[in-house]
C-alpha cells in the first residue's frame, strides 16, 4: 500500500515545484494598462512593421521630428530648431541641447549618423525610406554589392557639429518631416550595443560588416532616447514602459508606468477589460465589437482608419497556367466593380459602421484633397460593359477564382461578392479560401485572377497609397502598368507646393479608379474600447496614439 | 531493470533526431515563409539579407546549422520574433504548461479514482448512474467547450476566480479543472471496470469470507491491483495534459507552450517549431519510461523488458 501511495505524494511534490518554478513576483501597479492584440514583433527600428511595434516605437524613441498626439502632423522631435532650404532639399537639424539617453548619454548628431548607417548596410522593410536622402541608394546597393569599397561618405548625411546634423535629398519631399519621425529614422546607441556586436563577422570583413545580436532590444539592454525606457519585457505576456527620467519633455509624459498586456484571444481581452483595470484596448473588432456596436455603447469608440478594404484585379494579360486573363480588359474590370452593392457587405458582415467605398485613398484623409467619384454602382451599365467585353450576361465567361484567406472577414464577404457577380452579371466565379502565408505568396506572385487585399498608409502623404500602383512597385500585386498614372506620382514627387502636389494625387487616383486594378470595397474602420476615464486617445485614423500623453483620470484612482 | 532503463534513454537520441528529420521536412514543403508578415511585400533583397543572416537561405544551410546549436541546447533566434532566442521562449513556457498540466493529471487522478472506485462500490445504484452519465459528458465535451463554459460562468458571471493572473493555486483552478475532465472522466471509468473486475474475484471473496470489513477489502486488497490500468493510462494521459492545453491556454490566456507551438506553425517560424516539436517528443518519451519503470515499481510481476511490451 506504501508503494502504491508513493505516486500520488510524488505528483503533488511536482506539482509544488512546478507551481514555485513559474510563479511571478508582486510589484509596483502600472498607471496605465492596455490589452495589446499579438506581440511586438521586434523593437530594433531597422524591423519595426506593425502597428503595435511602431506604437511602442513612438514611445521609446523620438526622431528628429515626431507626432503631434492629436493631429498627428510632424512636429519637431528632438531636434530644435530645424533649418530648411527654400528649395526643401536640404534640412539642417539643431539636436535639442537637452535631449538625451536612457542612460544619461548625450544625444549625439553620430548616433543618428550610426542607425541611419546600419540601415542602408542591413536593409530593413522600411529602408528604402531612406533612399530621399542623396547617395543613400547607391550607397545600399554598393554595400550588398561589394560592401569593401562602398563608401559611406557619398551619402549626404553630415555631421556639422556634435549637435548638428545636416541631410541633404535627391528632390524636394513633402512628406519627408512625416517620415523622418518614423521608426526608420530613430538613432542608436552604439556604445550600449556594442557587445551584441559580431566581432568574428567584424574581422573576417575587414571591419565593414556590423551584425548585432538583436538582443540589444531587449531590457535591460535597450537604450532609448524617448518619453519611456522599456523595464520590462516578457515573451507573450506583458511590456513595462518606465518614464524615461533624461528626457528633455518629461514634464509632458502623463503616466510614468505604462503596461502593455498581450493577448491572442479578443475574448478574453474582452472578459479582461469587463473585470475592470484595463483603460484601453486597441484593435477591438470583430464579434464582440459588432455587438457592442449595436447596443450602442459608449465605451466603444468607432472611427474611420486611414485603409481600405478592396478586391484586386490581375491586369496581366494571361493567367498564371498560362490562359488568357479576362480582367486584363478594363471593361470587365470595371463590370465588375459596378454590379456591387457595398452597403449590404458593411450592414450584414462586418458591421461596425464602416464606409462603402469607390475610392482608393479614403475619404477626408488629407485637409483640401478632393476625391475623385471612382465607379458607382450601376448594374444596368455592368451589364452593358461585360456585353461589350464580349459575355453578354456572362456567357462564355471563363472560369476564374476569387482567393482570399481564410481569418476574420474574407470569406463571408467573398461569398456575398460571389453572389453579386452571379445575379448581376451572370458571372459565377469559384471560391478559393487558402491560409494566409500561401495567401500572400499567391498574391505577390499575381498566381490569381481575384483576390482580396487591403493598404493601410504609413505615413501623412497621398504617396502612401499612390506609390502602391506604381508600375516598378514591389506590391503593385494587380500587374497594373500606366504610364500617365506613373507620370503623375512622379511629377507629385518632384513638386515642393503642398496644394500643386494634392491636384497631381487626385488625377492620378482618377486614372487608377476608371482603370480599375482594384475594386474599393470600404474604408477601414478603428475601434477602441476605454471608459471615459481614460484621456488621451484621440481618434485619428492612422490609430496612432503616443503613449506619452494618455492617461487614466486621476478621479478613478 | 537498470539495464532496460539505460539502453531505453540510449535509443533517445536516434528517436529524437528521426523526429528531427521528418519534422524538418515537413516544416521546409510547407509553402510560406517566416519573413513576410504582413500584406505588403519586403523587397526581395531585404529578405535574402535576413535570410543569409539566419542561415535559412536553404535547406542544406539550416540543416548545417541548427542541428549542430540544439545538440549544444540552442535552438537559435525565433524566426518570426529575431530577438527571442527560442530557448527562451521554450524555457518561460515550459514550468507554465508543466504546472498547469500537473495540477489537471493530479485532479484527473485524485477524482477519476475516487468517483470510479464509488461508482462501483455501490454498482448499479443512483451514484453509480451518475458518475457515469458525468464520464459520457466528460469524454465527449471538447476542451473549448468546457473550459469556454468555465470562464464564463466562474470568471466572467459570478467573479469567483480573477482573470489574467498567473501563479497561484487560484489562478490554476479553472485552466486545471478544464483541462482534467477528459482524463478525469476516463479514469474513472477504467477504475470502475477493474474495480467491479476484481471485486468479483475469488481471492476478494476469500477475504470477506474471513471476516474482513469491506472497507478493509476495497482499501488493502482490490484498490491496489484495480489501479494497474488506471497507472499505465497515466503516461498517456501525462502526455494529454502536458501537450494538449492549447485550447485552454487560450481560452484562459496562459503563457505556456501549447500557444507558442500553434503560432509558430502558423508564423512558418522554423526554429520555435522544430524547438518545440524536439521538447514535446522528449517529454513523451521520458514519459512512456517512466510509465513503463512505474508499472514494474507497483508490480513487481510485470517484466517490462520482456518482448512484446507497450511502448
Amino acid at each position: 500500500m506504501t508503494r502504491l501511495l508513493l505516486i500520488p505524494a510524488v505528483m503533488l511534490a511536482l506539482l509544488g515545484g512546478a507551481m514555485v518554478w513559474s510563479g511571478s513576483a508582486v510589484e509596483k501597479k502600472a498607471d496605465f494598462t492596455f490589452i495589446n492584440r499579438g506581440e511586438v514583433t521586434s523593437l530594433d527600428p531597422n524591423r519595426m512593421s506593425w502597428m503595435q511595434d511602431i506604437r511602442i516605437g513612438y514611445a521609446l524613441w523620438e526622431g528628429l521630428y515626431t507626432i503631434d498626439p492629436v493631429t498627428l502632423d510632424a512636429i519637431p522631435g528632438s531636434a530644435f530648431p530645424i533649418d530648411v532650404s527654400a528649395d526643401k532639399t536640404v534640412f539642417t537639424f539643431h539636436i535639442r541641447p537637452d535631449a538625451r539617453w536612457t542612460n544619461g548619454d548625450d544625444l549625439l548628431a553620430s548616433d543618428f549618423i550610426f542607425a541611419w548607417k546600419r540601415m542602408l548596410e542591413v536593409p530593413g522593410e522600411y529602408t528604402y525610406l531612406l533612399y530621399y536622402i542623396k547617395g543613400a541608394k547607391e550607397y545600399q546597393e554598393a554595400f550588398a554589392n561589394h560592401f569593401a569599397t562602398a563608401d559611406f561618405s557619398k551619402v549626404m548625411i553630415q555631421e556639422l557639429g556634435p549637435k548638428v546634423l545636416k541631410v541633404t535629398l535627391v528632390h524636394p519631399v513633402a512628406p519627408f518631416p512625416d517620415i523622418c519621425a518614423m521608426p526608420a529614422f530613430y538613432p542608436l546607441n552604439e556604445k550600449s550595443m556594442n557587445k551584441f556586436l559580431d566581432r568574428k563577422t567584424l574581422e573576417k570583413t575587414g571591419g565593414r560588416i556590423h551584425q548585432y545580436d538583436l538582443a540589444f532590444t531587449l531590457p535591460p539592454n535597450l537604450v532609448t532616447n524617448g518619453p519611456y525606457e522599456l523595464t520590462k519585457w516578457e515573451f507573450k505576456r506583458r511590456m513595462r514602459l518606465q518614464a524615461n527620467k533624461y528626457y528633455w519633455d518629461r514634464a509632458s509624459v502623463k503616466s510614468p508606468i505604462v503596461d502593455q498586456l498581450s493577448a491572442d484571444d479578443i475574448q478574453w481581452a474582452y472578459a479582461k477589460y469587463e473585470s475592470g483595470g484595463i483603460d484601453w484596448i486597441p484593435e477591438f473588432d470583430g464579434e464582440i465589437a459588432a455587438e457592442l456596436y449595436k447596443r450602442h455603447r459608449r465605451d466603444l469608440h468607432v472611427f474611420p482608419a486611414f485603409g481600405t478594404y478592396f478586391y484586386s484585379f490581375n491586369c496581366q494579360p494571361k493567367l498564371s497556367d498560362g490562359r488568357p486573363n479576362p480582367f486584363a480588359d478594363v471593361r470587365v474590370r470595371q463590370a465588375f466593380c459596378m454590379a456591387i452593392d457595398k452597403r449590404i457587405i458593411v450592414d450584414t458582415i462586418t458591421r461596425l459602421g464602416q464606409i462603402p467605398s469607390t475610392t482608393y485613398i479614403p475619404v477626408g484623409s488629407f485637409p483640401h484633397y478632393v476625391s475623385p467619384p471612382g465607379l458607382k454602382m450601376d448594374f444596368a451599365a455592368a451589364k452593358a460593359l461585360l456585353a461589350d467585353a464580349g459575355y453578354p450576361q456572362g456567357k462564355d465567361f471563363p472560369p476564374v477564382s476569387l482567393l482570399f484567406n481564410n481569418e476574420s472577414v474574407h470569406g463571408p464577404i467573398a461569398e456575398n461578392i460571389r453572389r453579386q457577380w452571379l445575379d448581376h452579371l451572370g458571372v459565377d466565379v469559384k471560391l478559393e479560401g487558402i491560409e494566409i502565408k500561401m495567401f500572400r505568396e499567391r498574391l505577390h506572385n499575381k498566381d490569381y485572377a481575384v483576390a482580396r487585399a487591403s493598404w493601410y498608409g504609413d505615413y501623412n502623404d497621398p504617396s502612401t497609397f499612390t506609390d502602391k500602383y506604381k508600375p516598378d512597385s514591389e506590391n503593385n500585386d494587380a500587374g497594373w502598368v500606366n504610364a500617365e498614372y506613373a507620370a503623375l506620382c512622379r511629377a507629385a514627387d518632384y513638386e515642393p507646393d503642398k496644394e500643386k502636389r494634392l491636384v497631381y494625387f487626385q488625377k492620378a487616383e482618377n486614372i487608377l479608379l476608371n482603370e480599375a486594378p482594384i475594386m474599393p470595397i470600404y474604408t477601414y474602420v478603428g475601434c477602441y474600447l476605454f471608459p471615459d476615464r481614460s484621456t488621451g486617445i484621440p481618434l485619428n485614423p492612422r490609430q496612432m496614439i503616443v503613449l506619452k500623453s494618455v492617461q487614466r483620470a486621476p478621479a478613478s484612482r | 531493470m537498470l539495464r532496460f532503463i539505460a539502453i531505453r534513454l540510449l535509443q533517445f537520441p536516434l528517436i529524437l533526431a528521426i523526429i528531427y528529420l521528418v519534422t524538418f521536412m515537413l516544416v521546409w514543403v510547407a509553402p510560406g515563409d517566416p519573413f513576410t508578415r504582413t500584406d505588403k511585400k519586403i523587397d526581395p533583397a531585404v529578405i535574402a539579407a535576413v535570410k543569409e543572416r539566419l542561415h535559412a537561405s536553404h535547406w542544406y544551410t539550416f540543416l548545417g546549422y541548427y542541428p549542430l546549436l540544439m545538440i549544444q541546447g540552442n535552438f537559435g533566434p525565433s524566426l518570426t520574433y529575431e530577438e527571442w532566442p527560442v530557448s527562451k521562449i521554450i524555457g518561460d513556457a515550459i514550468p507554465v504548461s508543466v504546472t498547469l498540466g500537473l495540477y489537471a493529471l493530479v485532479v484527473a487522478t485524485g477524482a477519476g479514482v475516487a468517483i470510479g472506485t464509488m461508482a462501483a462500490v455501490w454498482r448499479g445504484g443512483p451514484f453509480d448512474w451518475f458518475s457515469l452519465s458525468v464520464a459520457l459528458v466528460g469524454i465527449s465535451l471538447p476542451s473549448f467547450v468546457t473550459a469556454s463554459i468555465l470562464f464564463a460562468v466562474f470568471s466572467v458571471t459570478v467573479h469567483w476566480f480573477p482573470i489574467g493572473h498567473w501563479g497561484s493555486l487560484r489562478d490554476l483552478t479553472l485552466p486545471g479543472l478544464a483541462l482534467s475532465l477528459a482524463p478525469m472522466a476516463y479514469i474513472a471509468r477504467l477504475t470502475r471496470v477493474a474495480m467491479i473486475d476484481v471485486l468479483s474475484s475469488d481471492y476478494i471473496r476469500t477475504a470477506r469470507a474471513k471476516g474482513l470489513s469491506r472497507r478493509a477489502v476495497v482499501w488493502k486488497h482490490a484498490l491496489r491491483n484495480a489501479l494497474l490500468p488506471v497507472l499505465s493510462f497515466l503516461g498517456p494521459a501525462a502526455a494529454a495534459t502536458l501537450t494538449g492545453s492549447f485550447i485552454v491556454e487560450k481560452v484562459f490566456n496562459i503563457p505556456g507552450l501549447g500557444a507558442h507551438f500553434v503560432n509558430s506553425v502558423l508564423n512558418r517560424d522554423q526554429t520555435l517549431i522544430l524547438g518545440a516539436v524536439m521538447v514535446y517528443s522528449l517529454f513523451l518519451l521520458a514519459l512512456n519510461l517512466l510509465v513503463d519503470v512505474g508499472y514494474a515499481f507497483v508490480d513487481p510481476r510485470i517484466d517490462v523488458t520482456a518482448k512484446g511490451m507497450k511502448s
